[in-house]
């Protein structure tokens, strides 16, 4: 029945024991409707951007419908390999990774220091670690950006992986979850001798798969759709991300069907890696920002 | 927790000064070992070689390598084989020089950053506005020598080679071509609504105001929006100021010492911004939003029939057919409607500009593949070749073939384009006869002197505001606009 | 804490561990902050400094044209997302919270347009709200009988729908955290108030809102930080217009910075917004640190 499933319920205002009334039964539809509805509205862009796919520029700029008069892979096929998506694809592919990896690797490092190793002194560093997640380098990409030239990293993909290496909020992420690990097994290593390298791979780790997986996760989606410094840093390299392009079409002339092809096609990986890691993704966002 | 904080940032700025010290001590050097970039290095000398007719002939040459941000992009398949043709042709004359395709767009926020990353590739297109900008930020490579030793300083037509000149008279560019500002029109609509002659010529319009008559039969008509106008970008600001001009206004004034006067309030420029106010308001002959078109989605409105007429040049016809899908026989281009003011139609071009790493070895080899591309003022067999085989592909893509504007002075030059054109003429050229016959008789202007492109700006929020309120006060919008743009030029 | 001693090994170790940490966090956000506050002080030739101009960049970026319609655009901006984006997933929240079927689907269905590139939500915005009758939204206006409008085109109308783009976007992961915290309320609260006489509105009211408040005001100022950068969605949806009615301080600082290569004038923008930031993020500070005691 369906009103027998609010006896399990457990939050909300809304009790088990009000179900009997008949106001509260419709009241309880009509919250199931409404919520359909936020639902209709949150995917339909999505939807919408699949089905313009399917116009040609005509059919774009001058009918009144939703629907296309036809559905033709073909015309995504070819704005495919006009746009030559397949390179661009490639190359987000290789950034994605590269910035997975290093905000796994170098903000675990740090948080497994500021949560687990405390050394004397830590406190400065998460003040500043703190203030940093607060004032993202977006404000001063132009200073950034001149010390990505000063090194003569300028065109490659190694300034943007590694500036997923200074995020703020995966430290506190990490650092939240590396508190939760008992002290005692990271003193009983260090008694029997473990150097802290060791105890972090042999001990932090293996118990941090899930924080893990949530930062990968976080990680792969903001890389995914990160676009100023790649664009600042990867136009004209030939190392393009799907997002430079995407940015590039502000300013380029394009027509507006290749633009939403383009954009539809921006939009598959991370739907499916959404549709893939739907728990871990939603539970994460919560976890996330308890602390903010 | 005050104090707390309060030592944290104290501290955080200590340290943050200590690290700033270190980065940049251990930047700089950093810079001097890495800025120039590979294949430069080889030749740092400015290379042995004569200006060289043949620089093929000599034996022995350092390897150099051209990158070609000229390359056509992705998309158009058949001009990337004309390309290859070219870089084939040049793998027998210039065994020692490698061409590769770097397809590039000039695109301003990222041009400055590709400079700072030594990538700019060694020979691109830059947009006219452009040059003086570059110039002075010292962000393209002076080629005055290179062009002098092969005689084509003189080549230049003046015009043209002062905008790509600095104070001292260096020279950093090569024209591609000029163009006029002509207004295009779409046949198609113009047949439906009836307003063709006995021949199938469109009425276009001559004045400003049967513009705006003829848009309004149109819309009448056939549902399509008489005239895209735009107001997005700069492009808005850039396409008003020939308006402008028609209704009699100077938009910038040269005082001739260096400094300029903002002349956008005056009686004819409000009249003319009245007049695109009207166009809203009054006809309602524009396409739905004139605050998102630009420079592109104009091309994209006339070639999709979703507007009638649009501002645009004849080094662009390639935008509504090729690119959006026009045929060849629906496009029309007629000369700039007059206004009280007179007939003017706005001239500049595309230079081609080279980068500032490039070495002089580089430069030639990049000089070398104009001639071959045809875009040089030297008539040689491979140039006609080039030049043919541009056409071609252009006739081969249904993009018009019309006569380019003269940015080289030759006879030679200009008889050999001519005879092309004639012979691969895929156009009725009575589609496109008073635009030339206007833009022969005068009235041809350069663009407004000082900050031209903040002046379009101001001017591009002006026509923001008319398009979108109806009670918008132009007079005294153009009068915030001047005073704005004057406060720029003062702060040159 | 741990009693005082003196630096020892261990400390080391922990140090060295975070030094490449801390070299990357320096390179990519703690010099630059301080470098833009250099560069802004001087004129320069490209990325070189020239010369030492004291507060002339800062002069001439408060004269620009644009700054005064920058700088009040951005308070438009947050009053409309603290009226809007702030409002929206409270609501979410509770009337999700509130249902027992399909929870998953309505927890995974708010979250999805989060997972959408924010570029590619801006470009898909930007077909929504074209003016005339093909645009998305107009469209679907059409079939309801109502004229089109003119949505961004609209000077009084841009800011605020750019935030209801926004909105969109981020609405349903806020929603989802606000769930979490309702579902942490103790269920004898409920029960106590029921059993007191409270309707569910009341329930609502009084135990489920003040509940969720104190995460409602740190929310609030990460909220109000974020909206202070907006940049690429007035910049791609309206490219700042109409005459500046979108424009955002962060767009004016990227065009000194990329349109112009202005760097100096471009970092003393920089410098300004760091300063709201740094207020901001003080305030944000404190009211996290009187949660935590």
């Amino acid at each position: 029945m369906f009103f027998d499933k609010y006896k399990e319920k457990k939050d909300g205002a809304i009790r088990g024991y009000d179900i009997h009334s008949p106001s509260v039964k419709l009241l309880s539809v009509i919250l199931v409707l409404i919520c359909l509805m936020i639902v209709a509205v949150c995917a339909f862009p999505a939807v919408w951007v699949l089905l313009a796919g399917f116009k040609d520029i005509r059919e774009f700029r001058n009918d009144v419908t939703i629907f296309p008069s036809s559905f033709d892979f073909n015309k995504l096929k070819e704005t495919w390999d006009a746009l030559k998506f397949q390179r661009y694809y490639l190359n987000s592919l290789i950034s994605v990774a590269g910035c997975a990896a290093a905000a796994i690797l170098f903000n675990g490092l740090m948080a497994y220091s500021l949560g687990a190793l405390r050394p004397k002194g830590y406190k400065l560093a998460y003040g500043l670690v703190m203030w940093s997640l607060l004032i993202p380098s977006i404000t001063s990409i132009v200073a950034v950006f001149r010390n990505i030239n000063m090194i003569g990293l300028n065109q490659s993909f190694v300034p943007i992986w590694l500036a997923f290496g200074a995020n703020a909020f995966y430290v506190v992420l990490f650092k939240q979850f590396f508190e939760g690990i008992p002290q005692e097994l990271v003193e009983a290593a260090q008694l029997d001798g473990g150097g802290v390298l060791r105890i972090f791979t042999m001990i932090m780790i293996p118990l941090s798969r899930p924080i893990i997986v949530v930062v990968a996760i976080f990680a792969i989606t903001a890389a995914w759709s990160d676009f100023l410094l790649p664009y600042l840093v990867l136009n004209g390299s030939g190392n393009e991300t799907v997002m430079v392009k995407l940015f590039s079409f502000k300013d380029t002339p394009t027509d507006a069907v290749s633009v939403l092809r383009a954009v539809l096609f921006s939009i598959i990986p991370p739907t499916l890696i959404f549709a893939v890691f739907q728990r871990q993704i939603t539970d994460g966002a919560a976890v996330g920002a308890v602390k903010g | 927790m005050k104090k707390r904080l309060l030592v944290t940032l104290l501290a955080s700025v200590m340290i943050l000064t200590n690290l700033a010290g270190c980065a940049s001590d251990g930047g700089d050097t950093a810079t001097n070992e890495d800025e120039p970039v590979v294949e430069e290095r080889a030749v740092e000398e400015p290379a042995v070689e004569e200006p060289a007719e043949e620089p093929a002939e000599e034996p022995a040459e350092e390897p150099v390598t051209v990158t070609l941000g000229i390359w056509p992009e992705d998309t158009l398949v058949e001009d990337i084989a004309v390309h290859e043709g070219f870089v084939a042709t040049l793998a027998e004359t210039h065994p020692n020089v490698t061409y590769e395709p770097a397809y590039y767009r000039y695109a301003v926020d990222t041009f400055m950053p590709m400079v700072e990353s030594g990538n700019v590739p060694t020979i691109f297109e830059a947009w006219f506005t452009e040059p003086q900008k570059l110039i002075k930020q010292e962000a393209v490579a002076d080629i005055t020598d290179q062009l002098a030793a092969r005689g084509w300083l003189d080549a230049i037509s003046p015009a043209i080679k002062e905008l790509l000149s600095d104070a001292n008279g260096r020279v950093y560019g090569v024209p591609r071509d000029a163009y006029a500002l002509g207004l295009m029109l779409n046949v198609e609509l113009f047949t439906e609504a009836g307003l063709v002659d006995d021949a199938g010529y469109p009425l276009y319009p001559t004045t400003w105001e049967d513009l705006a008559e003829k848009a309004v039969i149109i819309k009448e008509q056939t549902g399509a929006a008489g005239l895209c106008l735009l107001a997005k970008d700069n492009s808005g600001g850039w396409h008003f100021s020939n308006i402008a001009w028609a209704f009699g206004a100077t938009l910038c004034v040269d005082n001739g010492d260096g400094t300029f006067t903002s002349n956008l309030a005056s009686p004819e420029a409000i009249a003319a911004m009245e007049y695109v106010k009207s166009l809203k308001w009054e006809y309602d002959v524009l396409t739905a939003d004139p605050t998102n078109e630009d420079w592109g989605t104009g091309f994209t409105a006339l070639g999709t029939g979703a507007a009638a007429m649009y501002i645009g040049a004849n080094d662009a016809v390639n935008q509504p057919t090729q690119v959006n899908g026009l045929p060849l026989e629906s496009l029309a281009l007629c000369a700039i409607p007059a206004g009280p003011g007179g007939q003017f139609s706005l001239m500049g071009g595309t230079p081609y500009m080279f980068s500032k790493d490039a070495t002089p070895a580089e430069i030639e080899a990049a000089l070398d593949y104009l001639v071959v591309f045809g875009k040089s003022p030297e008539v040689t067999e491979a140039s006609i070749a080039g030049m043919r085989a541009d056409n071609q592909n252009k006739a081969d893509n249904g993009v018009p073939i019309i006569p380019r504007f003269a940015c080289w002075v030759g006879q030679d030059i200009l008889d050999a384009e001519a005879q092309i054109i004639e012979e691969l003429g895929n156009v009725d050229t009575g589609m496109y006869q008073s635009y030339f016959d206007a833009t022969k008789a005068g009235g041809l202007r350069t663009e407004e002197p000082g900050l031209t492109q903040d002046m379009y700006a101001e001017l591009t929020k002006v026509l923001q505001a008319v398009l979108t309120d109806e009670d918008a006060d132009t007079a005294a919008l153009m009068e915030t606009a001047n005073s704005n743009y004057q406060a720029l030029l003062d702060a040159m | 804490m741990k009693t005082k001693s003196k630096f020892r090994k261990k400390d080391l170790a922990g140090w060295l561990v975070m030094v490449p940490s801390l070299i990357l966090f320096a390179f990519y956000i703690w010099q630059p902050l301080i470098e833009n506050i250099r560069l802004s002080l001087y004129t320069a030739k490209r990325y070189e400094l020239v010369e030492f101009v004291g507060l002339d960049n800062y002069v001439r970026a408060v004269n620009s044209p644009d700054f005064m319609a920058a700088f009040s655009n951005t308070f438009e901006y947050i009053f409309w997302s603290l009226l809007i984006g702030f409002l929206v997933p409270i609501i979410v929240g509770i009337l999700i919270s509130e249902t027992v079927h399909f929870k998953g689907l309505f927890r995974v269905g708010v979250y999805f347009p989060n997972i959408m590139p924010s570029l590619a939500t801006v470009w898909i915005w930007s077909f929504f709200f074209t003016p005339g009758d093909t645009g998305v939204l107009n469209i679907l206006l059409g079939k309801l009988g109502i004229e089109p409008l003119m949505w961004l085109t609209d000077p009084d109308m841009t800011i605020p729908l750019i935030i209801v783009s926004m909105t969109w976007k981020s609405a349903g992961a806020t929603a989802l955290i606000y769930m979490a915290n309702i579902s942490s309320i103790n269920a004898d609260l409920y029960e106590a108030a029921t059993i007191d006489g409270a309707g569910i509105w009341q329930r609502t009211r009084y135990i489920t809102l003040p509940s969720v408040f104190g995460l409602a005001k740190t929310l609030l100022i990460l909220q109000v930080i974020s909206v202070f950068q907006i940049l690429q969605e007035p910049m791609v949806m309206t490219n700042g217009g109409p005459n500046n009615a979108s424009i955002s301080i962060m767009m004016l600082m990227y065009r000194y910075a990329f349109r112009d290569f202005n760097f100096p004038v471009a970092a003393a923008i920089s410098v300004m917004i760091c300063l709201v930031l740094v207020l901001l993020s003080g305030l944000y500070m404190k009211l996290t640190a009187a949660k935590d005691e």
